[in-house]
C-alpha cells in the first residue's frame, strides 16, 4: 500500500477515535484542565526555586521555562502518536493484540493509529502560551530560520521520545511487560530533562546525549535558540536533533518489528 | 470497637504479597533514585559551591532532599490513588463493601504491610549505604531520631487520609483529572518535599503553614536536619496531629457520602 493510502487511512481511523472521545465532553475538558494544572505546577516550582537563587546552572527562570515548553510541545505530539504503545503488554496478555495481525496493513501502523488522545491539547495550550510569554520577556526574535529550526527540533523530539516509547513497548514481546517500564524508567527520566542537563553529573549528561538521546529533545535545541553554552559538548549540537531523531526512531522500529516476529499469541 | 487482629491480617497478607511480587516492588527503586539524582543535582547547582544559603548549610540541604526522597518512597509504596479509582470505576469496591470490615482502615493496614516490605528490603539498605558514603548529617541525639520517626509516621497518616479522600471522589465524578492534579501539585510543592518552606516567598510560606501538606514532608525533614529543634518540635508535632485528626475526619465524611451513594445506585 502506498504512503498516501496509509495517510488517508490514518486520518480516517483517528477521526473516529476523536469523535468517540468528544462524546464525553466533561471528561475531555477536565483532563485538559488537569494537564495544564500539573505543567503549571512544575513551572511554579521552577519559579520558587529561582525566586531565592536567581539561576540554575546559569539558566534563568525564563530560559528554563522555554526549555520546559520545548519538551512539553514535542511530548504533546508524542502522546497523540505513540503514548498508547506503553500499554502493549495488556493487549498481549489479553490476547487482543492478534487483531492487529489479521488485517492487511502494517501491524505497527495499525497499532499506532488505534488511538489518538485529544487531551494533548492541554500540552499545546500550555507550551504555546509559554512560548509567547517567554518571547516577550527575553525579546526573542523569531526569524524564519529560527522558527523552522524549532519546528524541526520538535519533530526530532517527537521521534526520540516516540522511539523510546516504541522500544519500551517492544519489551512486551520478550517480557510481556511494558507499562511498568515506562513508569519506573522513562517517566522519571523524562522529568530529568525538564531542567538544563548541565546540572547533572557528567556521566548522566553523556548518557542523555549519546545513549538515550533525551538531550536532543529540548536541551541542545533550546541552547541554540537562546544562544547558551552547553559545557562538555561541542557548540550547536542542537542542529543534529532531527537526524538523531530519525536514526533513533529507525532503530526503535527495527527492534519492534524484530519483537513482532518473535511474538507468539498467548491465546487461550 | 476496633478489631486490631482482623486488620493486622491484612497487614501480614500485604507483606507476603509484596514478597511474591518483589521484583515489581523493587523496580520502584529505579524511579525513586532517578528523582533523587534530579533533586540532588538541582540543589547542588542552586547552591553553586556556596557553603550555606538561607541559614542552612549545603550538607543539611542535601540531607533534607535525601530524607525527603526516602519518605516519598515510603509514601508511594501503598495502594496508589489510581488503583482505588479503578476499583470504584469497575465496581470492584462493592465486593469490599459487603464484607464486615471498614474499607478505609482495611486499605490503611494493607498499606502498612506493603510499605514495611519495601522499607525493610529496599529503602533502608539503600539509604543506609547512601548515608555511609555521602557527606550527610545525622541527628545527634536519639530523641531526635524518635521524634523524626513519630513525625514521619504521622505524615504518612495525613497523606493516606487525604489521598484516599481524593481517590474516593471517583464515586461522584467520572473524570477526576483536574482535581487529582491539584492534589499532586499540593503534595509535591506545598508539602515542601522538593523545596523547603523557608525558601518560599513569604506569602506562600504562610499559606503552606496553614495547610496540612507541610506535615507530610516538611516537618519530618526539618526535624531530621535539626532546622526545627527544642520546644518547636513539640509544637510542630501537635500541628501534625491536629491535621492527622482533621484529615481522618475528612476521610470518614467522604467515605460516608460515598458508601451511601453506592447503596442508592445498587438497586
Amino acid at each position: 500500500m502506498s504512503v498516501l493510502k496509509y495517510l488517508d487511512l490514518y486520518f480516517k481511523l483517528i477521526s473516529a477515535g476523536v469523535r468517540a472521545q468528544l462524546q464525553y465532553r466533561f471528561a475531555f475538558v477536565m483532563r485538559i484542565v488537569g494537564l495544564i494544572t500539573s505543567y503549571t505546577g512544575t513551572a511554579v516550582t521552577m519559579w520558587i526555586m529561582l525566586y531565592q537563587f536567581q539561576e540554575l546552572g546559569s539558566w534563568t527562570f525564563y530560559e528554563m521555562l522555554f526549555l520546559f515548553a520545548v519538551a512539553v510541545l514535542s511530548w504533546g505530539f508524542c502522546i497523540i502518536l505513540f503514548f498508547h504503545f506503553r500499554g502493549l503488554d495488556t493487549y498481549i496478555l489479553n490476547g487482543t493484540f492478534d487483531r492487529f495481525l489479521v488485517r492487511p496493513i502494517n501491524p505497527f501502523f495499525h497499532f499506532m493509529a488505534m488511538k489518538f488522545d485529544v487531551a494533548s491539547f492541554g500540552q499545546f495550550i500550555f507550551s504555546i502560551g509559554i512560548f509567547i510569554w517567554v518571547s516577550f520577556e527575553l525579546h526573542l526574535d523569531w526569524t524564519f530560520g529560527k522558527s523552522l529550526f524549532l519546528l524541526l527540533s520538535v519533530v526530532g523530539g517527537i521521534l526520540i521520545q516516540g522511539g523510546l516509547l516504541v522500544m519500551i513497548s517492544a519489551l512486551a514481546f520478550w517480557t510481556t511487560k511494558s507499562e511498568q517500564f515506562y513508569w519506573v524508567a522513562m517517566y522519571p527520566a523524562r522529568n530529568l530533562t525538564n531542567y538544563p542537563l548541565v546540572i547533572y553529573p557528567k556521566a548522566v549528561q553523556w548518557f542523555t546525549a549519546f545513549v538515550v538521546p533525551f538531550g536532543f529533545v529540548n536541551y541542545f535545541p533550546a541552547a541554540v535558540l537562546l544562544e547558551k553554552e552547553t559545557p562538555f559538548f561541542p557548540e550547536n549540537m542542537g542542529y543534529f536533533s532531527p537526524l538523531v531523531g530519525i536514526i533513533f526512531f529507525a532503530i526503535a522500529y527495527y527492534i519492534w518489528m524484530l519483537g513482532l516476529k518473535r511474538y507468539k499469541s498467548t491465546g487461550s | 470497637m476496633f478489631r486490631f487482629r482482623l486488620y493486622w491480617t491484612f497487614t501480614k497478607k500485604a507483606f507476603l504479597r509484596s514478597a511474591v511480587y518483589r521484583f515489581d516492588v523493587w523496580s520502584r527503586l529505579g524511579s525513586n533514585l532517578i528523582f533523587l539524582l534530579m533533586w540532588g543535582s538541582i540543589w547542588t547547582a542552586l547552591f553553586a559551591g556556596r557553603e550555606e544559603a538561607g541559614g542552612v548549610s549545603f550538607e543539611s540541604m542535601l540531607t533534607y532532599i535525601v530524607v525527603s526522597q526516602f519518605l516519598s518512597g515510603v509514601n508511594g509504596a501503598g495502594t496508589p490513588l489510581w488503583e482505588i479509582q479503578e476499583k470504584v470505576r469497575t465496581g470492584d469496591i462493592s465486593l469490599k463493601l459487603m464484607r464486615p470490615f471498614d474499607v478505609p482502615l482495611r486499605y490503611l493496614f494493607a498499606d502498612f504491610g506493603s510499605v514495611a516490605f519495601y522499607i525493610l528490603t529496599a529503602l533502608l539498605p539503600l539509604y543506609t549505604v547512601m548515608f555511609i558514603f555521602m557527606d550527610l548529617t545525622l541527628p545527634s541525639s536519639w530523641e531526635t531520631w524518635a521524634l523524626f520517626i513519630v513525625s514521619a509516621f504521622t505524615g504518612f497518616l495525613i497523606r493516606y487520609c487525604i489521598e484516599m479522600s481524593f481517590g474516593l471522589l471517583s464515586f461522584f465524578l467520572v473524570e477526576t483529572g483536574g482535581i487529582v492534579d491539584v492534589f499532586y501539585f499540593a503534595m509535591s510543592l506545598l508539602s515542601g518535599s522538593v523545596i523547603p518552606l523557608w525558601f518560599f516567598p513569604g506569602w506562600l510560606e504562610r499559606m503552606a503553614l496553614y495547610l496540612p501538606f507541610q506535615g507530610i514532608y516538611y516537618i519530618p525533614n526539618a526535624v531530621f536536619i535539626g532546622r526545627i529543634s527544642g520546644i518547636e518540635i513539640l509544637l510542630s508535632l501537635s500541628v501534625q496531629l491536629f491535621w492527622a485528626a482533621a484529615s481522618y475526619l475528612l476521610l470518614r465524611f467522604v467515605w460516608k457520602c460515598a458508601s451511601q451513594k453506592v447503596v442508592v445506585q445498587g438497586g
